[in-house]
């Protein structure tokens, strides 16, 4: 079949950068195709995106080689129109893809302006609005739909315009996991039931891995890796030396096969295929007679240990983890796991902050939250998590102060939020908020580092000394202005300047969302070391990985409470609990759960990539 | 305050006139009250607005604006008594021509500001800009103008709470009691509401051309905006309130 999409050596730069932002890509796009575009952030995926959509070259203008075929149209030689009635595009930002105020509007503005005859505007308005299951929002003010459903909407206006193809750039970047699934799972039933192609830019690789039929890596301009997702993830070292993150299963099964277990080739992608996997193992090495199938196994047992595949992989699981780690688990140690890092709680330390009965219910009705009770020692590393709505941020906002509590008391480092004011607060308790845009204020990267310090009151010289510090350890240009920087060096920028201040207590709102993998690991360590030095962290984050890796302790929200409160892993592996807060528990754990119902206990409480790949090993080599 | 301008749901006669012709309304009865001269004709100026609010149940917007409205009339009438020296002085030195032209003023201000009220809460922004394309004639490219500038506010209202959020959590001081400081330190605000606000036009133009903004013609509109029997009768009202400020 013809590629619906054909990007034959396409070079681009915007305006007079000389910096190319696409590099000689070729790729094609068949009809039908399911398209997972991933890369470190600055790789030129957005570029890739607007190139297929024909924003490039029709609204982003510079030199651009080589062509771009859309239905076998050079999109140089027709109009933006044109191609828009091929390709539908979503784009990043979702308030500004929107042009009406009421979803019905919304859904008539590209029917109307196609000139799609009047009489059949009706059948496609239902029609676009059922596949995407939002039938009963048609008259909803779109200001009032959450971000999940705000989404929909604009697929769902694209859709009803029967584009053949689809581009999407990270729609659910803004989303809690079980939203962002929902998006998929439309966009899978689009594509398989509508036959429209799907070409989406993701982060989540989790997602991606599960729902797309192919995946291209990009890295520099350039297209790194094409292929199944099979493919791409079996190169786990290669995506990992670009910026990109495996799925955590399928990260179990390479470094199986790393260590001989199992024969390299198709990773697992999801934790059913893991746990078929693992059971399908450990049921053919057991003492009973061995099936056919052991075949591989068998031969692994002979290589398993001293070869430098398996080093590696040891290794390999281990940095992986995010985590300068105390302990490797060896070889054979196989059980309970230590909690993923030692608080440094000292005993007898009062808390920093301290939540009692805490009520709080906006002005305008909507969102509450009730009864919280909680304290944060200094040290510990709390994580926050819950669906969208759950009343994780108004939980943060009463913290830091920018909310009075309606009944109960807040007291952040000895001071009652309600008698001590927000800028008070502020000396004591430093927020990263998830857009870096919203704190950065100043002309260069030097004085934003240094300007929570001198209204802290530290004197300007002082302040100055320590943010350039602070900074130049950070590798930022101190002079440029931080609004020229990349989104995840900005991010950097606002993470500096609340290092700078020491904080007893950090607070941080999805301090992941929007940046790679390389540019998250590098923000959670530096919140790691600061715990470590004995600031209490909050975080509030959806990555339920990042979670697992990072806090020891988790606040579970559901409804504007706190639904549980305790170890990490813990509450990871009660799934009554994860069902009543909707959440889905990191895949590690869930894996470990499965197969310690099916295999063995002793994958019970397991949550790191390393200790089920050397339980299974264990397991396989002594029974 | 932005919600002030919000959409009212409902049924009533107000909803379902065509939306030029309650925009015709609004204007003769602010063209009206400004050409009216006695106080008796603004009196029922006003009571016809008010009336007409709360026939079509949005007198809660219309109460949130006469919060902000009342007080600075208050002071318009105050000054106008205090410093009008015409006529017979009524109390120390308040004449009574300035208590009268206090009343005027005070009484102009609100029937000036009112009528709009009524008229853009029954109205979608959608239906105004679509009606003003068809029977106006405004080239449509200024209706699209007119509505997205609209609907930016709140979400330029929510962008810019959310800088003051963060700032405020940084410690900057604006929950200072002094409003001069708390001005001076809103100023560098501006630059990040800037920076995000041009992205943010460029994206849309953007998302408005890839669905075929520029094809779009006056008859592309699915939904008609017909001027129906009661918009006749309602714009014979309008020449008769402007009839009706002119003679007295």
């Amino acid at each position: 079949m013809d590629p619906i999409i054909r990007i034959d050596h396409v070079s681009f730069s915007y305006g007079e950068a000389s910096a190319r932002a696409l590099d000689d890509v070729t790729l094609s796009v068949s009809p039908g195709d399911f398209l997972g575009i991933i890369g470190p952030s600055g790789a030129g995926k957005t570029t890739l995106a607007s190139a297929m959509s024909g924003a490039i070259p029709h609204h982003y203008t510079g030199p651009l080689f080589g062509s771009v075929l859309v239905d076998g149209k050079d999109t140089c030689a027709v109009t933006l129109t044109d191609i828009s009635q091929v390709v539908g595009s979503v784009l990043q930002d979702i308030d500004t893809q929107m042009v009406a105020s009421v979803v019905e509007d919304e859904m008539l503005f590209g029917l109307e302006n196609f000139g799609v005859p009047h009489s059949q505007i009706e059948e496609r308005v239902i029609d676009a609005l059922e596949t995407v299951g939002i039938a009963d929002l048609r008259e909803r003010d779109i200001a009032t739909l959450s971000g999940g459903q705000k989404q929909k909407v604009a697929i769902a206006a694209i859709l009803a315009l029967r584009p053949r193809v689809l581009v999407l750039d990270e729609p659910t970047a803004a989303l809690d996991p079980a939203s962002s699934r929902m998006v998929f799972e439309t966009l899978r039933s689009i594509n398989r039931e509508l036959g429209v192609t799907v070409v989406i830019i993701e982060q989540k690789v989790a997602l991606l891995s599960e729902y797309a039929s192919r995946i291209a890596v990009m890295q520099g301009g350039r297209i790194a890796l094409e292929g199944t997702p099979s493919e791409v993830f079996s190169h786990s070292a290669e995506l990992r030396s670009i910026g990109v993150d495996s799925p955590r299963v399928t990260r179990i099964s390479n470094s199986l096969a790393a260590r001989g277990l199992i024969e390299a080739g198709e990773p697992c992608l999801n934790v059913r295929e893991a746990s078929l996997l693992i059971q399908n193992l450990c049921k053919a090495s057991s003492p009973a007679p061995r099936a056919a199938a052991t075949a591989g196994a068998d031969r692994a047992i002979a290589t398993a240990h001293a070869t430098a595949g398996a080093d590696r992989a040891a290794a390999d699981a281990h940095a992986t983890a995010g985590a300068d780690r105390s302990t490797i688990a060896s070889p054979g140690e196989c059980g309970m796991a230590e909690s993923p890092r030692r608080p440094a709680v000292k005993p007898g330390a009062s808390p920093v902050v301290r939540l009692r009965d805490v009520t709080y219910t906006y002005p305008g009705g909507g969102a509450s939250v009730r009864h919280l009770n909680l304290e944060v020692y200094p040290g510990e590393f709390v994580g926050l998590v819950g669906q969208n709505g759950a009343g994780k941020t108004t939980a943060t906002k009463l913290v830091n102060g920018l909310l009075k509590p309606s009944s109960g008391t807040v007291e952040v480092a000895g001071l009652d939020t309600r008698t001590a004011r927000t800028s008070q607060i502020a000396r004591h308790a430093a927020t990263l908020f998830q857009n870096p845009d919203h704190q950065i204020c100043r002309d260069t990267v030097l004085d934003e580092v240094a300007f929570g310090l001198e209204l802290g009151g530290v004197d300007a010289e002082t302040a100055r000394e320590r943010a350039r510090a602070v900074a130049e350890d950070f590798g930022l240009p101190l002079g440029e202005v931080p609004f020229s920087l990349s989104r995840g060096q900005r991010q950097m920028v606002a993470l500096a300047s609340v290092v700078v201040l020491e904080p007893e207590l950090v607070i941080l709102d999805e301090p992941t969302s929007g940046l790679d993998y390389r540019e998250c690991m590098t923000v959670m360590e530096t919140v790691r070391r600061m715990a470590d030095r004995g600031s209490a962290v909050i975080m509030v984050c959806h990555d339920m990985e990042v979670v697992s890796d990072f806090a020891e302790r988790l606040v579970v929200m559901a409804d504007g409470e706190i639904a549980a409160a305790g170890p990490t892993h813990d509450l990871f592996a009660d799934e009554s609990l994860m069902k009543r807060a909707s959440m889905r528990p990191p895949q590690v754990v869930e894996l470990a759960n499965e197969l310690a119902h099916t295999v063995s206990p002793r994958f019970l409480g397991l949550y790191e990539v390393l200790d089920v790949v050397s339980c299974t090993e264990e397991l396989v080599l002594h029974g | 305050m932005v919600n002030v301008i919000d959409y009212v749901p409902g049924t009533t006669l107000l909803h379902r006139l065509n939306p030029v012709t309650k925009i015709a309304l609004a204007v003769a009865l602010i063209a009206s009250s400004l050409t009216a001269d006695s106080p008796i004709v603004l009196v029922s100026l006003l009571a016809l607005t008010l009336a007409a609010s709360a026939y079509a149940h949005v007198m809660r917007q219309v109460r949130s604006f006469l919060k902000l409205l009342i007080p600075l009339s208050i002071i318009m009438f105050v000054m106008q008594a205090i410093f009008v020296r015409s006529g017979t002085p009524v109390f120390l030195s308040i004449t009574n021509e300035g208590l009268m032209l206090g009343l005027m003023v005070c009484l102009r201000l609100l029937c000036l500001a009112l009528p709009l009220i009524p008229a853009l809460v029954t109205t979608k922004l959608t239906d105004l800009a679509n009606a003003c394309v068809e029977v106006l004639h405004v080239p449509y490219q200024y209706a699209f103008t007119f509505t997205t500038a609209l609907r930016f506010v709140p979400v330029f209202s929510q962008e810019m709470n959310a800088i003051m959020e963060a700032q405020t959590a940084r410690g900057v001081e604006y929950d200072t009691p002094n409003p001069l400081k708390k001005l001076r330190l809103m100023l560098p605000l501006c630059i990040p509401l800037l920076i995000s606000s041009v992205g943010k036009t460029d994206a849309t133009a953007l998302a408005a051309e890839q669905r075929g903004f520029y094809l779009r013609t006056r008859a592309s509109a699915y939904k008609r905006y017909p001027l129906a029997g009661r918009d006749i009768a309602a714009l014979a009202l309008c020449v008769g309130l402007i009839v009706l400020g002119i003679a007295y």
